[in-house]
């Protein structure tokens, strides 16, 4: 079967692409990573792909506020086109300042086909300051959201100054009516963190970490799932590993972590959750 | 020229939202200054110069500056109630990277380019409310917290003097030079005139290098060929040009210089002809050829070593010293981003993976009479926010650091970035490490543009730091505009465009197309193609200015025309600014008119070495003495206060700013443990992803034993270094060395540097400590750089100016190879039951520890490295962690054996039993007391921690070692706890205790 072509953008700052690009190849998808200058001028295509995946980095070097400038040439040189590649029924995932830039081209929360509207916002943590650290993220399972199909909890790293999701209750009650808040920071049993710092790394609003549109199709979180792609990446591999492989009399691992060893990490079972649906959707 | 119309668009948080940029200055102006403010709402200013029609103005604000969701945002001032607003923006010719990015957004989104004298600046007000508050306060707030008067300029507007109409006034921060770029004909008649020369024009050239030049330039053939040029005595830009190449930054006048030491104690002289050639050189060149896997080493911008078959890795380290003294943010940005052009710069250019950093300041609560140009506290917040902004907009993860605190470096602090990257080892069929200039290639400059920036900055760190040291040399570095180069040149490198490659650091163009013209052997320099910041620049400042982001590449022309066009679909300015010759000469042209015609060879012309006189007086002779004091009896304050210590305080709040998992390489992070927050002994990275290879590294910082012998300094520092490489996996087959010093002035002068002939001592013992160190555990030196002018002088409390100096610093990173990252260690205990072993001797060896400091004592018994024992130790344990029996390892260092069990049980999060009477000693250096026990910083030693079903064999490798079973992991209690040698228990607390107490001095900065 052809694999599944995905698109990872490039070029002003962008940084996460290496990696993404290597997360979505885990994940069996045939990767590209394409200069947004080169996708601009048309020398490559949008149309030829399936997954449009934007990446974490500083776009211009955020200095507008994150995300904004990459949105705005994206929309003046490329707004339909993404707009008919949403309608193609292919997905768009924004991971960092990826999921920024989807927020301020208006393409999330995307509430019943208004992908223009710019009606949410990442903005500063509330703690002032760029943080690195894993969280707990909870799944909402009634989501439509087709990256984290089958999933009901995960950790990945957040690597950001500014995550802290804010909107107005209005979209609030239509993002939790639709399902739409997909990903929400936890503690270890899965609870929503009730913004304590620094389980909610950022003061999120309803502790909320990614979005998705209403077909589940446009994905953004703020979590980087492409560095959790080998099972080396997750802070407590070593203590996960040694008890794997410690004795054999003691509680035996459990069985997350002999699929992170053995199979897919949670990072790369997002890009696989995509490739999986474009497969079976084709 | 000058556009008719100012706006300013002004832009803040909704009023109901919460501002942390306004609360994290309400935060530190009551921690710093007991200043109370109550609310501090912050708003960002664009000003516009240019003329834009009212729809655009209009475009521009709803389109780019204004967040719908979250902002608002008014063409007119806010209206945004305060007591008082401060207003801070830029002064002119300070690189305004908003600014910058903001005018590429407009060009983009109005489809129309900025004509010249148009531009955008940005600049910041914070509207403050509280009761009472006074100007003064304010303006300490502005001056001390806000604003840094020597890149920025500040206002204070109280309720009366602001007029909501015109707000802060249209302040445009524009460099407006009304000058024609000319070149200066310069007299050098006599030594006298040149030396007057040389003070006014701020060369800092050597006295002993005046008639030399001189001699040059009299010279009857270089008259005449000077003639047919059109040239007859020096211009200033030749003068610039040797000045640039004969300062200690580029030539390294210190480490190749002659040094007569002398020990004072013995009467022994010995005449060291070259630090360099002698302790880096030779035994880099002799290990070079046993280990196979060193690539390159010695004369590229970074050394190279083997990663695999397919790939190399490069490595260099940087200080950043004295431009971060003044500027702590913009010196540590531009220090971090022109390291990461060392790797770039390396062989045909490698990717960045990696970085590091190392912050020595002074104490971070001094309250004394010393007045630094920078508060520590403050300077700290700089250097720390200045490598995050450089770190993470490079998209490279900073995955290790270490910040520590020093009186001495009140005078100075240090500033040091390491960065790491890798290349294919070949690049279209050829070795990626080598590279060469050849006649007919052309020039290229590519990267940012040519400014007032930076100029001098290579004498000015070639200096001692006075009032007389030009500020204009701080600059502030744009991680952006390097990021889309760094790309650019990595495509173009694979597609084979170019033949050389080198970065624009120190020096600028001189230094650069001077250096890689010497492989050509000449080259002609058009130096009116260079693109500039702004017009009027005269032709020495384009020469030697060091305006950031650029690199210079050497493109054959039929290459030119695609890397040309790559360049430009990066949205990256290259320009060609000259070609590379055989002539011999370095002839550079502006327009028609030649400025500098001299020989390529000039600079071997001669010139003498620079001689030192150094004087070692041993510790004893210095009056050092172990002090008298009995055995403490409460060794639980004793250690709380000790894990309370600055120098061993939690730092995780620097660390967690950082991104370290940038480019999903993470296997060992900076930060372990069951809470994620113990230092990691070293970091661990997967370069390649598809490869389960890693790349360990590690660095050691131990300057408080330079106060004993530098000599153990040095040695302590690389065993240190490399323990902790060893510690979490890595192999003495494989540890490459980078070594970073940092001197104070050794040049001895009877006023002004007294004690400089013992200085120059410390250098020659810790060069020596280094070779051998390098030649016992077999560590190659990559790279290396020296800073040697790590003094200052502060103003005291009776307005008298008082020089401090810092203690000699070696700063020595390790890098090494894990052949499977899933063999790697960390240093937590990961099951109760498991035993705890101490492997090494410990030995009454508390020469300047952490525990006499805290005593404020220095003492005597310096800690000493025994190569031969140690190098043991350390394959055994190599041996068994690749063996995968080892539960946990660590490195005990500064603070000893009590400090480090007690992080290695926090990052366990397991009760630990810890008995001292089984810890290995050694007797030999004087009686071991519990305190000796618990505080000596004898190197060599590991704390580790081994599965009962393992112990077996793990003594069975340790047979006949020092290395014994000192404890065990438990989990019926959650203490430590630690028997004394007389059986008694003297330590029982808590590891939420022992967290808190490391905790406290830092623990709640975020």
């Amino acid at each position: 079967m052809k694999k599944v072509r995905a698109l990872v953008l490039t070029g002003f700052g962008l940084n996460c692409d290496v990696e993404t690009a290597h997360a979505l190849k885990l994940a069996g998808a045939e990767p590209e990573r394409v200069h947004i200058n080169t996708l601009i001028s048309g020398k490559v295509q949008l149309d030829q792909f399936e997954i449009l995946s934007l990446g974490g980095g500083f776009s211009w070097g955020d200095d507008h506020g994150a995300g904004v400038i990459q949105a705005l040439k994206l929309k003046n040189h490329m707004g339909q086109k993404i707009l008919d590649f949403v309608a193609d029924g292919k997905l768009v995932i924004g991971i960092c300042n990826g999921f920024q830039t989807l927020v301020n081209l208006g393409l999330l929360p995307g509430i019943h086909g208004d992908y223009q509207t710019r009606s949410v916002a990442l903005t500063w943590n509330d703690c002032g300051n760029f943080r690195d650290q894993w969280v707990n993220l909870a799944v909402d399972h009634e989501s439509t959201c087709v990256f984290t199909r089958n999933m009901d909890s995960l950790e990945l790293p957040v690597r950001h100054g500014e995550g802290k999701f804010l909107t107005d209750t209005h979209i609030l009650a239509r993002l939790r009516e639709n399902h739409q808040a997909v990903l929400r920071y936890a503690d270890t049993d899965g609870k929503p963190a009730g913004k304590a710092f620094p389980l909610n790394p950022n003061g999120s609003l309803d502790d909320i970490a990614g979005i998705c549109d209403t077909t589940g199709r446009i994905f953004g979180l703020m979590p980087h799932p492409e560095a959790y792609n080998h099972f080396t990446n997750h802070p407590d591999w070593t203590r996960q590993v040694f008890k794997f492989k410690g004795d054999e009399t003691k509680p035996a691992a459990p069985l997350s972590l002999r699929r992170n060893r053995l199979d897919v990490t949670p990072g790369i079972q997002i890009f696989k959750n995509g490739v999986d649906y474009i497969l079976s959707n084709r | 020229m000058v556009p008719d119309m100012i706006t300013c668009i002004e832009t803040a948080l909704k009023p109901a939202l919460f501002d942390a940029e306004g609360e994290n200055l309400i935060k530190k102006a009551r921690d710093y200054f007991d200043i109370k403010l109550t609310d501090v709402r912050s708003v960002s200013l664009i000003t516009i110069e240019a003329d834009l029609a009212d729809r655009e103005l209009a475009l521009i604000r709803d389109e780019i500056l204004t967040n719908p969701v979250t902002q608002i945002s008014s063409i007119s001032p806010l209206d945004i109630d305060f007591n008082w607003c401060i207003w801070v923006g830029f002064r002119p010719g300070v690189r305004d990277n908003p600014g910058s990015t903001a005018m590429e957004a407009v060009r983009d989104l109005l489809g129309r380019e900025f004509l010249p004298g148009e531009s955008i600046y940005t600049s910041k007000r914070y509207c403050i409310k509280g009761h009472d508050l006074t100007r003064p306060e304010i303006e300490k707030v502005a001056n001390e917290l806000l604003a840094n008067h020597i890149i920025q300029q500040w206002r204070v507007f109280s309720k009366g003097d602001w007029d909501p109409k015109t707000g802060t006034g249209h302040v445009v921060p524009k460099v407006m030079l009304d000058h024609e770029p000319e070149f200066k004909i310069l007299k050098i008649g006599s030594d006298l005139e040149l030396q007057a020369i040389s003070d006014e024009r701020n060369l800092a050239l050597n006295p002993r290098d005046i008639p030399v030049i001189r001699s040059y330039f009299s010279d009857e053939k270089v008259i005449e060929s000077r003639q047919a040029a059109g040239l007859s005595e020096p211009t200033d830009i030749e003068m610039e040009y040797i000045s640039q190449a004969r300062s200690d930054h580029c030539n390294h006048n210190t480490f190749r210089g002659i040094f007569h030491y002398r020990d004072a104690s013995t009467g022994e002289t010995v005449v060291e002809k070259s630090l360099f050639k002698t302790f880096i050189q030779e035994p880099t060149l002799a290990l070079k050829d046993e280990r196979p896997w060193v690539v390159s080493v010695l004369w590229d911008n970074a050394g190279v070593g083997r990663f695999d078959d397919d790939f190399n890795y490069v490595i260099t380290g940087e200080t950043h010293n004295s431009p971060s003294n003044m500027e702590a943010y913009g010196g540590a940005i531009t220090g971090i981003v022109g390291v990461y052009r060392d790797p770039m710069g390396t062989g045909l250019g490698s990717r960045l993976i990696m970085g590091s950093y190392g912050f020595c300041v002074g104490d971070i609560d001094y309250n004394g009479p010393l007045k630094a140009p920078l508060h520590p506290r403050r300077l700290l917040d700089g250097v720390i926010e200045g490598v995050k902004d450089g770190g993470n907009k490079s998209g490279v993860p900073t995955t290790f650091g270490q910040t520590l605190f020093n009186s001495g470096y009140m005078g100075k602090s240090l500033v040091f970035v390491t960065a790491l990257g890798i290349m294919p080892a070949a690049v279209t069929g050829r070795p990626s490490h080598e590279k060469k200039t050849s006649p007919g290639e052309l020039i290229v400059m590519s990267g940012g543009r040519v400014g007032k920036d930076g100029i001098h900055g290579v004498t000015a760190s070639s200096e001692v730091l006075s009032e007389n040291t030009p500020a204009g040399h701080v600059q502030i570095g744009d991680p952006y505009t390097q990021k889309k180069m760094h790309d650019f040149l990595l495509i173009a490198r694979d597609e084979g465009l170019y033949e050389f490659i080198t970065d624009n650091g120190g020096g600028g163009l001189s230094s650069s197309v001077g250096e890689s013209a010497m492989i050509s052997n000449g080259c002609e320099i058009w130096l009116d193609k260079v693109p500039l910041k702004y017009e009027g620049l005269d032709m020495w400042e384009i020469w030697i200015s060091e305006s950031q982001e650029r690199m210079t590449v050497s493109v054959k022309p039929e290459n030119i025309d695609r890397f040309m066009a790559l360049s430009r679909e990066h949205e990256v300015e290259s320009t060609v600014i000259g070609k590379y010759t055989d002539t011999g000469k370095l002839h550079i042209k502006y327009g028609e008119k030649t400025c500098a015609y001299v020989d390529m060879d000039l600079l071997d012309k001669g010139f003498p070495r620079w001689e030192f006189d150094a004087v070692w007086i041993p510790p004893e002779l210095r009056g050092l003495t172990e002090p008298v004091s009995g055995e403490p009896a409460n060794y639980e304050k004793l250690l709380c206060d000790m894990l309370a210590r600055p120098n061993i305080c939690s730092k995780e709040w620097i660390q967690r700013q950082y991104d370290h998992e940038v480019q999903g390489t993470s296997v060992i992070k900076p930060l372990v443990g069951v809470n994620r927050n113990i230092p990691s002994d070293a970091s661990v990275i997967r370069p390649v992803l598809d490869s389960e290879k890693g790349l360990v590294f590690s660095q050691s910082l131990l300057p408080w034993y330079s106060l004993i012998d530098a000599g153990c300094m040095m040695t302590c520092t690389i065993d240190e270094a490399v323990r902790r490489l060893i510690a979490v996996g890595g192999s003495l087959d494989h540890i490459g060395g980078v070594d970073n010093f940092c001197w104070p002035n050794i040049q001895y002068h009877p006023e002004k540097n007294p004690d400089g002939k013992f200085k120059a001592a410390q250098l020659v013992r810790a060069c020596r400590g280094l070779k051998d160190a390098c030649l016992a555990y077999g560590i190659p030196l990559l790279s290396g750089k020296d800073s040697m002018y790590v003094d200052g002088y502060l103003t005291g409390e009776y307005g008298e100016s008082i020089k401090v100096s810092a203690l000699e610093t070696v700063q020595f990173s390790t890098v090494g190879i894990i052949s499977d990252v899933k063999s790697c260690v960390t240093m937590d205990p990961k099951m109760p039951g498991d035993s705890v072993y101490v492997i090494g001797v410990t030995a009454n060896e508390l020469g300047a520890s952490e525990y006499y400091e805290l005593m404020g004592r220095i003492g005597l018994n310096v800690p000493e490295v025994r190569f031969g024992r140690f190098k043991i130790i350390y394959k055994a344990l190599e041996k068994a962690i690749s063996q995968g029996i080892v539960a946990s390892a660590h490195a005990v260092s500064r603070g000893g054996l009590a400090v480090h069990i007690s992080l290695v049980a926090m990052a366990g999060g397991f009760g630990i039993d810890f008995d001292l009477s089984n810890v290995p000693r050694d007797n030999s250096k004087g009686i071991l007391r519990n305190d000796t026990v618990l505080f000596s910083e004898s190197p060599g030693r590991f704390i580790v921690t081994v599965p009962p079903e393992h112990c077996r064999l793990f003594e069975k490798i340790f047979k006949g070692l020092a290395c014994s079973t000192a404890g065990s992991v438990t989990d019926s209690h959650s203490n430590l706890n630690i028997t004394g040698l007389e059986g008694n228990t003297i330590v029982g607390i808590s590891l939420e205790k022992l967290e808190m107490e490391w905790k406290k001095p830092l623990g709640d900065m975020v």
